[in-house]
């Protein structure tokens, strides 16, 4: 064990820290810390400028092999890059479902072509991409998805029809994976394929969802004979499981280090708050903060703990890494109700404008939400017990097709 | 003892909670939030025939002469629909505060009758709230100033609307100048009447706050039931009934700490302060827990706009920091707790409340 970052990696956190000053400027000046958790709608073309920014700076994707555009980077400097990101206000990166979940997936699954295909896109932050895995049907139940593809012989493509829903940023994206059933006749997660779809096309259609916060991050997708070429489809048809769950290990994963950057920006907002206004006086509220930073290093040591063992490149983790996604979503849901506990009877006035959230009423609405999408707390808890613990499983009940 | 409501009140109760079921539904509640007031003139006509704007009004002013202890279900049955229009605050607060008044000055006299039969409508402001609620549609305004009560027409204040959270919400800053002629009340007399109208207002926030958080268990229970995932309905799964029983043990709690606070704001109101705090904290815990564990069990549904829970997730956010937050009713009750002359002793379970 070694608890501190070598003199290179200091150096390395220089530089980091020296291109954001220079860099995240003018123009960019208006970005700073927008555009993270609840704050998604704001600033998407400055903030996709501001990508391909960074791009040029060599600081996308640095995590991945270098033959694929990355810096082969260690997790000590994917640390440092995340941490002098978050200290610098870096904004919410439109690419993080791209460099995060659609790249690293196509790095472990995918063929040479769809390598040479996708990568760049993600690499430069010209392309999108969104998360095409729910349906009406197929909430926590994901293998229940009814969307189906077909090969279709003449044209030489796969043709994609059904719907998805919730899809995050889908009307920003530039693609979208998708499961969709390639065995007509299977159920649950056999017969199913992982696509990778273009989505200006006739056949897919963005129909945006109003969200309680009134802005629409996510969104109804419905494919109407969509297509993709034949080698859109990453591992063999009938593999789409195993990618699937794949690519959530990687959810879980490398991507979580920004994200618990913006939590520390989060609370150290709250707790500036909590000075200004005198809700730091309430020991009530000292203790519930006190709490909240204690969880937040915990978070902080733990995935430190779970990278430093994590195995290969396929996405697996270890069995620790299964707690992560219910601790993080369930301390900062309890972080947006202390937020709205320091703001006091501040908390329920909105900005001036069309239903203007303040930046802690999205965060507190958004984090409402972060105990259900990439699977709901309840879902997390039987994950841990079954599979972390091996206690019994639950009846089966085939879904019905 | 007897912890229980007379048949009385309970048949009145129902009635009002079956009108308001038909009256106000989340598609109206909808409606209100697209029209200028937010508010509907024939609702509150219709609210005033059934007496509630003068229930607490004294005989002698036209009301039917009740007290908070017979009004504390009916604004349960408020907070159950989301009602917007002002009618707690109007019955619960105002109509309670000018009938103190009604000795010191005569308008109070005349007003009292015209909010009883609808002519009027009366808006207050507390120090407890910055802003003032539902000020666009009142005629006049309660206002306060130090250890003063004012009374002022619409007309010669300002408004600056500020929006809420919750849609339904209408809360305005108000700029106005006191002068003798405004003036009803001051000194320690004054003191007192703010402390039982905050203590009134706390019970009827309360009360509403425990018919949100019952009416989102209701909602949430009967989608685990209509939504199926793995074949069977969500409500199948033990993690949801564990959530939905935590809420309904909550809710039960509030109630009795509720409906004590109310009998304690009727029968001995300088003693309220221990019960409106304990009442406004435990509604509000429950009505928040409600909220929370709803929007889990529906899911992604219960994050849209679309679905009809957040209009009482946001009412309830809305309310629990109104009439007092919950940082200073725990205040209040400590405070209380910590003098050396609490009466917490074993024979104290309904005794005094120094
Ligand atoms: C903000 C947001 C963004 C999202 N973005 C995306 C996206 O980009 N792409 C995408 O594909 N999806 C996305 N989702 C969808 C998300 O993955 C689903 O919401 C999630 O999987 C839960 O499914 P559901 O909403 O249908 O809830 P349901 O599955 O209907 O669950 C409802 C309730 O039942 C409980 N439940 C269900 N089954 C069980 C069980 N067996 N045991 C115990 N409890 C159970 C759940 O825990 C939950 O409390 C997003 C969701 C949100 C809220």
């Amino acid at each position: 064990m070694k608890l501190s970052f070598s003199p290179e990696d200091e150096r390395f956190r220089e530089e980091v820290a020296q291109w954001l000053n220079d860099n995240l400027t003018g123009e960019f000046e208006k970005v700073r810390f927008r555009g993270g958790p609840g704050d998604e709608h704001m600033f998407q073309e400055e903030r996709h400028a501001w990508e391909k920014k960074l791009a040029e700076g060599g600081w996308t994707c640095i995590g991945w092999p270098t033959e694929f555009g990355g810096r082969a980077s260690s997790i000590e400097q994917q640390v440092i890059f995340n941490e002098e990101y978050a200290r610098a206000g870096g904004p919410g990166r439109v690419g993080h479902i791209g460099e995060g979940l659609a790249g690293p997936t196509i790095i472990a699954f995918g063929s040479q072509e769809q390598k040479e295909k996708y990568l760049p896109g993600i690499v430069n932050g010209t392309e999108l991409w969104c998360q095409g895995y729910s349906e009406p049907g197929a909430g926590s139940d994901l293998a229940n998805v009814k969307t189906k593809a077909r090969f279709d012989e003449e044209k030489g493509k796969w043709v994609i029809n059904g719907q998805k829903v919730w899809t995050s940023l889908a009307h920003e994206s530039d693609f979208c994976f998708v499961i969709a059933r390639t065995d007509p006749d299977s159920v649950a997660h056999k017969g199913l394929g992982f696509f990778l779809v273009k989505m200006d096309q006739p056949g897919v259609e963005v129909r945006p969802i109003e969200q309680i916060t009134g802005t629409s991050e996510f969104n109804e997708v419905f494919f109407d004979d969509a297509e993709c070429d034949a080698n859109d489809i990453v591992g063999e048809p009938g593999d789409g499981w195993k990618v699937a769950m794949g690519l959530l290990g990687f959810e879980r994963g490398v991507s979580t280090l920004g994200q618990q950057m913006q939590f520390q920006n989060e609370l150290n907002e709250v707790v500036r708050i909590a000075k200004e206004n005198g809700a730091a006086q309430d020991p009530v509220i000292r203790q519930r903060i006190a709490q909240s930073h204690a969880e937040l290093k915990i978070m902080r040591y733990n995935s430190m703990r779970m990278l430093s063992g994590q195995s290969g490149s396929d996405g697996s983790l270890q069995k620790e890494a299964l707690i992560y996604k219910l601790f993080w979503a369930t301390w900062h849901r309890s972080l947006g109700e202390l937020a709205m506990d320091v703001m006091g009877p501040e908390s329920q006035i909105l900005d001036p404008g069309q239903y203007e959230l303040n930046r802690l009423q999205s965060m507190y609405l958004f984090t409402r939400s972060d105990t259900i999408y990439g699977g709901t707390n309840q879902i997390q808890r039987n994950i841990i017990a079954e599979r972390g613990l091996g206690m019994p499983k639950e009846p089966k009940i085939t879904a019905k097709t | 003892m007897d912890f229980t409501f007379t048949e009385d009140q309970l048949l009145f109760a129902e009635s009002i909670k079956d009108f308001l079921q038909n009256e106000v539904t989340p598609e109206s509640i909808r409606e209100s939030w697209d029209s200028e007031t937010g508010r509907s003139q024939d609702l509150w006509n219709k609210m005033v025939e059934l007496g509630l704007t003068g229930m607490l009004v004294p005989e002698a002013q036209g009301g039917l002469g009740m007290r908070e202890i017979d009004f504390v279900l009916i604004a349960q049955e408020c907070g159950r629909v989301a009602l917007p229009e002002p009618i707690v605050d109007t019955a619960m607060v105002v109509t309670p505060l000018l009938k103190d008044l009604v000795d010191k000055d005569p308008r109070c006299v005349s007003l009292l009758e015209k909010v009883a039969t609808g002519e009027t409508k009366v808006a207050i402001g507390h120090a407890a709230n910055d802003l003032v609620s539902d000020a666009h549609i009142a005629d006049y305004l309660l206002l306060t100033q130090g250890h003063q009560i004012h009374l002022l027409a619409k007309a010669d204040v300002d408004l600056e609307a500020q929006q809420s959270v919750d849609p339904s919400r209408k809360l305005f800053a108000v700029k106005w100048e006191a002068n003798d002629e405004t003036l009803l009340i001051n000194g320690s007399d004054g003191v007192g009447l703010l402390a039982a109208t905050l203590n009134r207002a706390a019970v009827g926030t309360a009360a509403q706050l425990l018919g949100l958080s019952e009416k989102m268990v209701e909602m949430t229970v009967q989608y685990t039931q209509d939504r199926e995932q793995f074949g069977k309905p969500i409500g199948t799964n033990q993690a949801l009934k564990h959530h939905m029983a935590n809420c309904a043990v909550k809710n039960e709690f509030a109630k009795a700490v509720l409906h004590r606070a109310a009998y304690t704001v009727t029968e001995k109101p300088v003693h309220g302060d221990f019960a409106v705090s304990h009442a406004k904290l435990a509604a509000g815990e429950a009505a928040n827990l409600a909220a929370k564990n709803s929007i889990q069990c529906y899911g992604a549904m219960g994050y849209t706009w679309e679905c009809d829970l957040h209009i009482f997730m946001k009412r309830a956010w809305a309310l629990d920091k109104f009439w007092g937050h919950s940082g200073f009713h725990k205040y209040r009750l400590h405070q209380w707790l910590m003098n050396p002359n609490a009466k917490i002793g074993a024979e104290m379970t309904f005794g005094e409340q120094a």
